[in-house]
């Protein structure tokens, strides 16, 4: 283990040695001379749970399908992607929901998006049961399109968390740089999806006769914005002489898997939701337990984090189910196919999907924001903030639960 | 009712081959494209009579949000009536592409608290990454 002792300057001398030093310098970007590390933990619960959760596994899986591709049965994918939906994906909507609804502070604070909205919504839903034919192929398209913006916009996001607890300040240039590379990916994605018109719950998902140029264009300016990104962090990193730890560019590396590396492989893209709820119950779930656990009253510990994690995994599990599985159901006694019922109602969770979680990260709460900066082991019971750079290495390669 | 019938009358001379307009009678056209453009007419009447009626009761963010739903409602309409033109055309298609980017680009800001950047707004936790600083 690593074990750098901060000399009043802010330079860094570890005193061990070995192969684990530079990876822990690596993971935790170290300073090899004159740095500013963060006082916070640059993790949620530790850097290969983080690392995994916000990109890892996708990437993996991605180099796994690329790999195994000629022995891999696509039907048995579809089914896992079903089954574990249930477990990730429909949970994320339902997290979403009940953040919103859970009190009547955010619905007042919110009264558009929690009362006229869904009103709105459902108008737009009885329209595409009425008329299959007309309406619901519109409805599938917006889904289909801001689906994936909504995907870049986590996207930054994370990245943006990431780089503010690793020091990395993210100016204009920067987001500019950022931003332009996740959502040309985006449009790349897109266009590159566009043209087979890919089935969702029984229906076609309508297509636009997007242009091949666009599709170049987008992937022109997706390498522009990378290689664009790439300098602001190696000047960063000079300036700083210290490298930018790992996990601030793995939302975006798993992004650009996602819409460039793996554009027209339908088997990964089917599993791409549930790779974007994983990062979103993750985020979720430590904004729960911060609400939950790390405000007044809170018991901090682990064994009050379990529960607290079972119970809120539960509850979403279930209003998931409801969501998804309950709603098509209620509505099964109509005249249309049933798989027709559960893909619009599932469009419109997404698209509701799509505003409250505009809203709800928004909410100017302490100790909403503060749950963005925290560790989990903040509520374990061990005070994080403040502890020594020796703490926060250890911490972060052999104290994680 | 009427009136709104009307308009949706008007508006959907864009698609008359789906009208079935019975021009001998009194009755007016009851196609299910008049119907829904009348449903969304209404709605975005509505939108905007809330707003209008809410003046000096409800903060400025719900003035927006509420105009937004009304551009939300209009946008989905047009792309109901002129969908279609963008799965076989390269032209339409692109500027149906470009307009619902944009859409949810402005979507992004709804009912956010300022709206002095309405497009410089970020992903989504990037509102709480501006409060920490």
């Amino acid at each position: 283990m690593v074990s750098p002792t901060i000399s009043s300057g802010g330079g860094c001398t570890p005193r061990s040695s070995g192969g684990s030093r530079f990876w822990s310098r690596l993971m935790l970007g170290i300073t090899f001379g004159r740095s500013e590390l963060p006082r916070n933990s640059l993790y949620f619960v530790n850097w290969w749970f983080d690392a995994m959760i916000v990109g890892g596994i996708s990437i993996l899986v991605w180099a796994g399908l690329s790999i195994f591709d000629r022995g891999i049965n696509i039907e048995t994918i579809f089914y896992f992607a079903i089954i574990a939906s249930i477990f990730i994906n429909f949970p994320h909507f339902s997290a979403t929901v009940y953040r919103l609804y859970q009190n009547s502070a955010n619905v007042r604070q919110f009264p558009v998006t929690a009362f006229v909205l869904p009103l709105v919504i459902l108008g737009a839903v009885i329209g595409s049961l009425w008329q299959p034919e007309v309406i619901a192929p519109s409805f599938l398209l917006i889904y289909f399109l801001w689906s994936p913006y909504h995907y870049c916009g986590q996207t930054v996001g994370l990245t943006l968390i990431y780089a503010k607890r690793s020091g990395f300040i993210i100016g204009p240039r920067e987001r500019l740089a950022l931003s332009g590379f996740i959502f040309s990916a985006f449009v790349y994605g897109f266009t590159r999806a566009a043209p087979t018109g890919a089935n969702f719950y029984g229906m076609t998902l309508p297509t636009l006769a997007v242009p091949d140029w666009v599709s170049g264009a987008a992937l022109a300016a997706t390498c522009a914005g990378t290689l664009f990104f790439a300098s602001v962090v190696i000047s960063w990193c000079i300036a700083q002489k210290r490298l930018l730890p790992p996990i601030v560019l793995v939302p975006a590396a798993a992004h650009l898997v996602w819409f460039v590396a793996a554009a027209n492989a339908k088997v990964f893209l089917a599993l791409v939701p549930l790779f974007h709820s994983l990062q979103y119950l993750l985020i979720a779930a430590v904004m729960q337990l911060q609400l939950r656990i790390g405000g007044r009253g809170g018991e901090h510990s682990w064994r009050s984090i379990k529960i607290e994690v079972f119970r809120w995994g539960l509850r979403n599990i279930f209003g998931g189910a409801i969501l998804f599985i309950g709603l098509p159901v209620l509505l099964s006694w109509l005249p249309i196919p049933f798989l027709t019922i559960a893909g619009v109602i599932a469009v419109a969770v997404n698209i509701h999907h799509f505003f409250v979680d505009g809203v709800i990260w928004k909410l100017r709460d302490p100790a909403t924001s503060a749950a963005l900066m925290m560790n989990i082991r903040e509520l374990g019971g061990a005070a994080f903030v403040g502890q020594t750079d020796t703490e926060i290495v250890g911490a972060s390669s052999a104290h994680s639960p | 009712m009427r009136t709104v019938r009307s308009l949706a009358l008007v508006v959907f001379i864009s698609s008359p081959a789906d009208a079935a307009i019975e021009t001998s009678g009194t009755s007016i056209p009851t196609a299910p494209s008049a119907t829904f453009l009348a449903v969304a007419i209404g709605a975005m009447v509505a939108c905007a009579l809330s707003s209008f009626f809410l003046v000096g009761r409800v903060s400025e963010r719900t003035h927006i949000a509420l105009a937004m739903l009304i551009v939300l409602i209009g946008a989905f309409c047009l792309l109901v009536l002129f969908g279609e033109a963008g799965r076989n055309d390269p032209l339409p298609a692109v500027l149906i592409m470009a307009a619902l980017i944009g859409m949810f680009k402005l979507m992004n800001r709804f009912e956010a608290r300022s709206t002095s950047r309405l497009f410089g707004s970020g992903g989504l936790f990037s509102a709480l990454i501006k409060i920490r600083r």
